[in-house]
């Protein structure tokens, strides 16, 4: 018995000396891959030092700032690389609602004239210093600035109390309607009642008030000067060769990254991001980069097709406009003969492909608020080549006879969605024997043109997608003030009364609803298609971003910057080539 | 035949010095008349240095972006304001590039890598192409003269474009410019970009390909001009030796055209190429000469076309002067010969 018990004893002791050791290394080993903030990473997570994400920067274009309240249209590399230095008030989630970023809640007054926005606590820039409400009414003011001449002034004209004025420098820009009552309460004041104004504040993450007051709006362009409040510090940034952001260890906000590294380099982004992903130097394309051909590739390619993610990303419609204060596109019943004379959807089927595009028949994308999802305007723009000709032949252009020759100009387009452009313009020519040539211009001589009173395009094409998630932004394009040449007063009384009414949302979007009648009926634009957006991510690339929607869809949806926070990279990447093994 | 007065060296000396001079003037009236009709031009071309943006801008927004960019005050009196700025060798501040930084200094930032590039073609086109372009001559007519002649049409037609696709898909997408890890000669003095990384192999090969078929064409051209040359058949008939032959009567005689049309070459590849640095993702200068006028970026445009134009007028002076030292028969300055 005696021998029996010590047996026993000593199978134990050596059991426990085994194991423990094994055990507590095992777990050590589990606490070793952690993140910046001493987190672990996931299960499946490769070593920290491969959390990177590299993106391809085009070294064409105009790149001047890092931050969207500085300049929408010249900010440095792209997406995944600016607005890193801070948390806008709000958000998007998958499903598109309007969720809490550096702002815990927000409220309006009764009246709907003053927003309450309550910023979380505890947030810090990277000197130390708090984030304070404060930050945000200087990085406002700072953009309605007259000799700043912000490019995206546009935003709160007629919205936010003052705004107008001061751009105009009528008064001070101490005197626009934002305020900081206190550290943690950021108030905005309108001039109307604006219901979507929460879901404006999305693209402004802050500039830090000190820096701003003592370096100026380039504070963050070097790392010796440049602070953060958000998920990533700039560690180095040479213009037109690379940019290195890291992890800011200092973040208390919503969206602590996993990602140690984000770096941009330098290249012909438009024809080579393809290439560059297959070699496994950047590790996300968007769409817009990818030729038919690659799309043909990635379609062919088990991996990548299952990761090409499609969404609707910013609910971007391709359209034609017309100048429609002269002949022969003064004539409504001639803007609606090449509306009809427009087989969109063989122009998706066999020019665009079907997973990448809508038709169209209306201008508000399916899925957007106050969108057509009935189809009840289908049928006033459809595809009806014999009406189109007795249209046209009512209009006097009977099969064409006397109808001048016209010019369709395109705003500098990539060959793919150029090619929708052509073959428009072939199915009307064809449809009504009409002469229409293709003039591809640069963009900014097109909108140059566009922008003209007179225009000097008398037919053009073009897109726009959505800055905010309300149909006052994308409606609000075509109110007579805005850049097409048309003008209706009952489109423009609905839109702007829509855009002001509060207490009855369904009254609102049904509104809105009224008038986009309006403007298919009376064919300000002719909608050919809804574009079906898409990013191609590397199968290494995981993280609770790519939950699926209320739709099921997986994907990078436009406005969730909470994604920052749940990118990682999985132990897949080690059977890759990466630039993270070269 | 030489007159006495021109083996006087003081004599020439102060004619060529002052034939320099002369030139160096009338290179500043070049320039003048070619900032001028750029400044012109420029002004004309639609649309500006920011972007009109989806929605437009009122008229007091218009305002205050031209405020910004200085577009605000009358087109001449802008220019006058160059012309003052320029002489200082201030040519204002880029518009397109992060810092908006003065242009000179943009431009003593991305120069040295686009001449290292440059250097390096030249070294290669011309290291080569002369060589190549010798032995097809000598050999004229024989496989070796048809397999040059083929390689540098091949440089010539074949747009390097598609060289440039070709060599990526090979090679691989080139991941990032001047990286350490890719260094071979280490920057001088520990600062800028390296003297050679394996960074300029694929941008070097590519962009010294069709130089090279130049280079060569010309070459054997003007070689097989000297080569049946009188003189030549004298030389050999006097028991000189080939070598002799070659290096003192033929390539001294073939230096002549070939410096007309090889040494402009040498400005094209030193201020670079757009399409070889956006593709390589090579942070230099040639790619400026295109983007500054798309994203019409007033101030840098100005200072380029200034400084190509300079150099245009340098590379052919220094032509100039070269004929005179390879051929003294030739004058460019003072009485001509009989």
């Amino acid at each position: 018995m005696f021998r029996r018990r010590t047996t026993l004893f000593f199978v134990f002791c050596i059991l426990a000396l085994t194991l423990v050791p094994l055990t507590v290394s095992f777990v050590g080993a589990q606490d070793d891959n952690v993140d910046v903030y001493g987190r672990p990473l996931p299960e499946d997570a490769a070593p920290y030092e491969m959390q990177t994400w590299q993106n391809l920067c085009n070294s064409a274009r105009t790149e001047t700032t890092l931050a969207s309240a500085v300049s929408v249209y010249q900010r440095i590399c792209d997406q995944n690389a600016f607005d890193k230095f801070g948390d806008s008030l709000v958000q998007l989630d998958e499903n598109l609602n309007l969720t809490p970023a550096a702002a815990e809640s927000w409220e309006s007054s009764e009246d709907g004239l003053t927003w309450t926005f309550h910023l979380r606590a505890g947030q810090m820039w990277n000197d130390g210093t708090p984030l304070t409400a404060n930050d945000y009414v200087a990085t406002y003011r700072y953009m309605a600035e007259p000799d700043h001449a912000y490019d995206f002034v546009w935003m709160w004209n007629g919205i936010i109390a003052g705004w107008d004025e001061a751009v105009a420098g009528e008064i001070s820009t101490d005197e626009i309607g934002v305020a900081a009552p206190d550290d943690l309460t950021f108030t905005v004041t309108t001039a109307v009642p604006f219901p979507p104004l929460p879901g404006t504040m999305y693209f402004w993450p802050p500039l830090q008030a000190a820096a701003l007051e003592e370096f100026g709006p380039d504070y963050m362009l070097d790392p010796e000067t440049s602070v953060s409040s958000g998920p990533f510090q700039l560690v180095e940034f040479v213009p037109g060769d690379h940019i290195l952001l890291e992890a800011n260890p200092d973040y208390t906000g919503y969206r602590q990254p996993y990602l140690r590294q984000i770096s941009g380099i330098y290249g012909d982004q438009l024809n080579a991001s393809f290439l560059a992903f297959q070699n496994g130097d950047i590790d996300a394309v968007n769409y817009s980069l990818l030729s038919p051909a690659d799309l043909d590739i990635i379609e062919a390619d088990p991996i990548m097709s299952e990761n090409y993610l499609p969404n609707f990303s910013d609910f971007r419609t391709d359209y034609l406009l017309f100048d429609t204060f002269n002949p022969p596109f003064d004539n409504v019943d001639v803007r609606l003969a090449f509306a009809k004379a427009l087989d969109r959807e063989a122009i998706v089927a066999n020019v665009i492909g079907s997973n990448l595009a809508l038709p169209a028949y209306s201008f508000l994308m399916p899925g957007f608020p106050a969108a057509d999802t009935e189809g009840e305007l289908h049928d006033i723009q459809g595809y009806d080549c014999d009406a189109a000709k007795e249209l046209l032949a009512g209009a006097g252009y009977a099969d064409g006879e006397g109808f001048p020759a016209v010019e369709l100009a395109l705003r500098g387009e990539t060959e793919s969605i150029a090619n929708r452009f052509i073959a428009s313009a072939a199915s009307i020519s064809e449809c009504l024997n009409v002469e229409i040539t293709v003039n591809n211009m640069e963009y900014n001589a097109y909108m140059d043109a566009l922008r003209a009173r007179p225009t000097t395009i008398q037919f053009g094409a073009v897109s726009y997608g959505m800055d905010f998630l309300d149909p006052a932004n994308m409606l609000g394009v075509w109110v007579s003030t805005g850049r097409h040449s048309w003008r209706n007063a009952e489109f423009d009384d609905l839109v702007n009364e829509a855009n002001s009414l509060v207490g009855d949302p369904e009254a609102r979007l049904q509104m809105y609803r009224d008038a986009e009648r309006i403007l298919v009926e009376d064919v300000g634009g002719v909608f050919l298609n809804h574009r079906i957006q898409g990013d191609l991510i590397q199968p290494y690339v995981a993280g609770e971003c790519f939950r699926p929607d209320a739709q099921g869809v997986s994907a990078i949806h436009w406005g969730n910057d909470w994604c920052w926070g749940t990118y990682y990279i999985t132990e897949e990447v080690l059977n890759h080539d990466t630039y993270r093994t070269e | 035949m030489l007159r006495p007065y021109d083996r006087k060296p003081y004599g020439i000396q102060l004619l060529m010095t002052g034939y320099i001079l002369q030139r160096l003037v009338s290179l500043f009236f070049v320039l003048l008349i070619v900032s001028a009709i750029v400044f012109v031009l420029m002004n004309l071309v639609p649309g500006g240095p920011f972007t009109l943006g989806e929605r437009g801008y009122s008229e007091v927004e218009l305002a205050n972006l031209n405020r910004k960019y200085g577009l605000d005050v009358p087109v001449p009196q802008r220019y006058v304001n160059f012309l003052i700025g320029a002489v200082q060798l201030d040519f204002g501040n880029s518009f397109s590039v992060a810092g908006r930084p003065p242009v000179t200094e943009l431009i003593a930032r991305v120069w040295p890598t686009t001449l290292h590039l440059g250097l390096y073609t030249i070294i290669v086109s011309f290291g080569l192409g002369i060589p190549m372009g010798v032995v097809a001559a000598y050999y004229r007519n024989s496989w070796i003269d048809n397999f040059v002649t083929f390689t540098a049409t091949l440089g010539l037609t074949v747009p390097n474009f598609i060289i440039a696709t070709w060599l990526l898909l090979v090679f691989g997408f080139q991941n990032g410019w001047g990286a350490e890890s890719k260094w071979i000669i280490p920057p001088l003095f520990g600062q800028g970009p390296a003297l050679l990384s394996w960074d300029y192999f694929l941008p070097v090969l590519t962009y010294a390909l069709a130089p090279l078929g130049l280079v060569a064409r010309y070459t054997r051209a003007s070689v097989s001009d000297a080569l049946s040359a009188d003189y030549v058949r004298t030389a050999r008939s006097k028991g000189l030796s080939e070598r002799f032959i070659m290096v003192r009567h033929v390539m001294r005689n073939a230096l002549i055209p070939m410096v007309t049309v090889l040494l402009p070459q040498v400005p094209n590849l030193l201020t670079g190429s757009l399409f070889i640095e956006v593709v390589y993702g090579v942070p230099g200068l040639g790619k400026f000469f295109i983007t500054s006028i798309f994203n019409r970026d007033y101030p840098m445009i100005m200072g380029l076309v200034l400084l190509i134009a300079a150099f245009w007028g340098l590379t052919y002076l220094v032509t100039d002067i070269l004929y005179t030292l390879i051929d003294p028969r030739v004058r460019v300055f003072g009485r001509r010969n009989a």
